[in-house]
């Protein structure tokens, strides 16, 4: 079984076309794909995607950045074969909307090989990448989800025998004796081997390196730790309120199926010390998402089901783009009741972002100037796909449940199980 | 809060739902012509009832949206600086999604409020202690000139029952300096409810702050950090919704659903029904605490939590309308304990709604094939709440009506959710294994409603005054 991975692509798009592509996008989806142009639905383990348009903009120097077309997706399969994928599938859509970027083949003497290598080139690597569960796939999703259907429908009919174990066997021998579920008896595929050695050296590696430097680290402690308060001292925290129209371009593109996208992106605060530390955080932030936060949760929200920090520019500016179950007001009162050291860590690095302490308190915990410094920065994420938008993680965290009392895998007594259902 | 907390200047409602004083008639208005409203309003100031004063006749309250501010010329600098939701009013279309105002229940269908009825600038409410005293109040404060009545919602004294037949308004916040003294695990801070004073995060909600120059008159309290003028304090918003409930529908639906496979109807069983819809029993009982039956004895009672006794939901279920509505203790990360009460306490809301309507019995119901009483009831509710989007949205959004609430499938709320196109299932926790209803209808429809802010009693008078602004 694959491991999850994560395409970033962003490409400059030529000024004279901006407008041309802002209007293709508006009729590839209104907050949810409607499969024109490029049908993602069409391509292989892609879990979510979207397109995002950055306008041209100048950076914290006043120097001009060209507009952008940002492709991501979150995949079970390996990037080249996505992007393969892409070409050979979708050729003519990749065509039309890069066909407005710099640099793309032109006409007649565009191959495959040439369409692969623009793409290729407009690669850009993720900083750190988050996914709910590593491990489980979209095909595993939307089966186990079948599953649950089918016998929470086999549940509503007369029962006989309410004893829990006589429930739970007349259960498998329903499922046993329907050959279009007969995987569900055997547990999903694991890990590949050579994934897990890899990610098991990378566990490990990396705090013994740490080890090696820390004598350095504890000599550069004291003097980070003024620089962080003299420079959170000094940082400008104006509390910018989002134009009313911001927020109902927003929010109009929100809330149609159980999950939604947040695109955001904010330059990074100017400066060697800023940019150090936020190399430093995200470092950090990567190897706790691989090897902690990999079972159903980030530091105790369950609601992402995955999330990536993407620096562009130069590390001048970085983008935040995740894929959350609910709305943006309980994502949000979510980040500050529950996880607002995290983000203080990481956004108390970008531009604007309210005042910090310590690098982990304050911040976030003003409700209102945060939510309106996220609002303030969110772009419109016009083309978005999800291959389950009417699961949320808690549903597909209780359908893997299900589906391990059916694999002897359930470490729970019947009448445990059963309250899953 | 201290004692130093100006209760003269915030409107009583914030304080008391008077339950003395049965009578209540709710006028929403439209203004029409300023000068003339102004006037009306100058008026009507001196009879707004303060918090500090219990009243044995009658109570009036004022409140406005944001057209109504607008043309009572507040600045549009200060127009932006409440919150969008209030500027935006109720029935955007994202707004409609998270509210479930679809299909009959769409903003174009509303009797007021909606985009096809006339623009709604105020509310006026009035209360008193018998129809009679009404009927002299209404006469006494209710404009003539200047003004029209876009609807005139009267409403029904149901002895503490909504019109399902449930005892109603039992669970309300306990407000630091307001209410009786209580744990401080479900005490809230003052700021939750009225602008100007500190949140439950410590801090202060956006509130609309005006030009130096704008009060000359020095009406308006200031704001420390600025000095400026600000029209928001000892201010509340207040969500109004007049809903419908289809109380034939929803006792003939729990009927046909509760009878035996050979069609004999099972009164019981019935009930049980509602009951965990509701989650608690007609007299108030939670069923928490009484999961069997009915037991008077605890029609009040409200200090229990779901982790320790009910985690599961086999007494009352998860998707039960008051175990969504205020989940207590039981949400995540860390049900049971302080930290989850922690979060609950932001999503509070202070509810001061009237019944409406001639009352229907479960066997007036069930023994006709149409509603006898041929009228609409339902509930005019209302609410104050400080954060819209973080209170009453959030509420209504994020636990009442999204299908997937605490890990739930297609659960909207049984009692008032949607249930188109999804979340009409509603999910009974048992032993050994789960019973489920499918294909609940929506017994609860919206007729209108409008986001107001309802302003303390000196702002009120500086926005009844004539200085040209």
């Amino acid at each position: 079984m694959p491991h999850q991975t994560a395409l970033t692509l962003a490409a400059h798009v030529r000024p004279q076309d901006v407008e041309h592509l802002e209007e293709m996008l508006r009729s590839m989806g209104n907050g949810v794909a409607n499969g024109s142009v490029i049908d993602l639905g069409s391509l292989e383990g892609v879990h979510f995607a979207r397109f995002v348009l950055l306008p041209a903009t100048a950076d914290l120097q006043g120097q001009p950045l060209d507009p952008l077309l940002i492709y991501m997706s979150d995949l079970d399969v390996p990037v080249e074969r996505h992007l393969a994928e892409l070409v050979d599938g979708a050729g003519a859509g990749v065509d039309q909307l890069f066909g407005m970027c710099d640099d793309y083949p032109h006409g007649a003497e565009r191959s495959r090989e040439d369409r692969l290598a623009f793409l290729r080139k407009q690669r850009v690597k993720e900083r750190a990448f988050y996914v709910n569960t590593v491990g489980r796939t979209c095909k595993q999703i939307r089966q186990e989800a079948e599953l649950r259907e089918d016998i929470e429908t086999f549940l509503d009919g007369e029962l006989g025998n309410k004893d829990p174990s006589a429930v739970a066997s007349a259960l498998r021998t329903h499922v046993a004796g329907d050959n279009s579920l007969a995987w569900a008896l055997k547990p999903a595929a694991g890990l590949s081997l050579s994934f897990r050695i890899r990610e098991f050296v990378h566990m490990v590696g990396v705090p013994l390196l740490l080890l090696l430097v820390s004598p350095f680290l504890l000599v550069a402690a004291p003097f980070f730790l003024v620089a962080l308060r003299l420079h959170e001292l000094r940082d400008r925290a104006p509390h910018e309120k989002p134009p009313a129209q911001l927020v109902q371009e927003l929010s109009a593109l929100e809330d149609h199926l159980v999950q939604n996208p947040f695109t955001a992106i904010g330059f990074v605060k100017p400066g060697v010390f800023r940019r150090m530390t936020l190399t430093g955080v995200l470092f950090a932030i990567d190897y706790a998402t691989r090897h902690i936060f990999n079972r159903g949760d980030l530091a105790g929200v369950k609601t992402i089901h995955f999330a990536r920090w993407v620096s562009l520019d130069n590390n001048r500016r970085v983008i935040f783009a995740s894929n959350y179950d609910g709305s943006l007001e309980s994502y949000m009162d979510d980040f500050i009741d529950k996880i607002a050291f995290g983000l203080n860590v990481v956004f108390s690095n970008g531009f604007g972002y309210p005042r910090t302490r310590w690098l982990v308190a304050d911040g976030a915990h003003d409700e209102l100037a945060f939510k309106d410094y996220l609002r303030l920065h969110q772009v419109p994420t016009r083309v978005w796909f999800s291959a389950y938008g009417r699961l949320t993680n808690l549903n597909i965290a209780t359908n893997e449940r299900i589906r391990g009392g059916f694999t002897g895998h359930a470490s729970s007594a019947p009448d445990d199980w059963l309250q899953a259902l | 809060m201290n004692d130093s907390t100006p209760l003269h200047d915030v409107q009583g409602l914030l304080a008391r739902g008077y339950g003395s004083l049965p009578a209540a008639l709710f006028l929403i208005l439209g203004f029409d012509r300023i000068e003339p409203t102004r006037a009306w309003l100058r008026r009507v100031v001196s009879e707004i009832t303060p918090s500090d004063r219990r009243p044995e006749r009658r109570a009036v309250h004022i409140a406005f949206t944001a057209s109504g501010l607008g043309k009572l010329g507040v600045q549009s600098a200060a127009m932006a600086s409440f919150s969008n939701e209030f500027a935006d009013g109720m029935t955007t279309k994202h707004r409609s999604r998270i509210l479930g105002d679809t299909g009959a229940s769409a903003p174009e269908a509303w009797n007021w409020g909606g985009p096809t009825t006339p623009e709604v600038d105020g509310v006026l409410l009035l209360y008193a202690c018998d129809d009679h005293e009404l009927a002299h109040l209404e006469r006494d404060v209710a404009a003539v000139e200047g003004m029209s009545v876009i609807a005139r919602l009267e409403t029904s004294d149901l002895q503490g029952r909504e019109p399902f037949g449930f005892h109603d308004g039992i669970s309300q916040p306990i407000i630091e300096g307001l209410s009786k003294r209580a744990a401080p695990e479900t005490t809230l801070r003052f700021g939750e409810f009225v602008l100007g004073y500190p949140n439950e995060y410590g801090r202060y909600t956006d509130r609309p702050l005006l030009d130096h120059t704008a009060d000359p008159a020095r009406t308006l309290p200031r704001e420390p950090a600025t000095g400026r003028p600000d029209l928001g304090r000892n201010g509340s918003y207040l969500v109004f919704r007049q809903l419908d409930q289809d109380v034939f529908g929803f006792w003939r639906f729990l009927d046909a659903v509760s009878r035996a496979p050979d069609g004999t109807p099972q009164p019981d069983l019935r009930l049980k029904l509602a009951a965990k819809m509701v989650g608690r029993w007609p007299s108030g009982a939670p069923l928490t605490l009484a999961p069997e039956a009915d037991d008077g004895s605890l029609k009040d009672a409200n200090d229990f939590g779901y982790h320790q006794l009910d985690s599961p939901g086999q007494g009352c279920p998860i998707g039960a309308h008051i175990r969504r509505s205020n989940p207590r203790d039981s949400l995540d990360p860390d049900p049971g304990t302080a930290k989850s009460y922690a979060i609950n306490r932001r999503h509070r809301i202070l509810r001061r709604g009237r019944e409406y309507g001639t009352p229907l019995t479960v066997d007036q119901a069930l023994q006709n094939d149409h509603d006898p009483a041929g009228t609409e009831r339902g509930l005019h509710f209302i609410c104050l709440n400080a954060n819209i989007a973080r209170q009453f949205e959030f509420v209504s959004g994020t636990w009442l009506n999204d299908p997937k609430f605490a890990g739930l499938y297609d659960d909207a709320d049984p009692l008032v959710g949607p249930s188109e196109p999804y979340g009409g299932t509603f999910t009974i926790p048992s032993d050994p294994v789960r019973e489920r209803v499918t294909k609940v209808p929506r017994f609860v429809s919206v007729k209108g409603g409008a986001y107001f802010f309802m302003p303390g009693i000196e702002a009120t008078r500086y926005l009844a005054s004539t200085d040209t602004r």
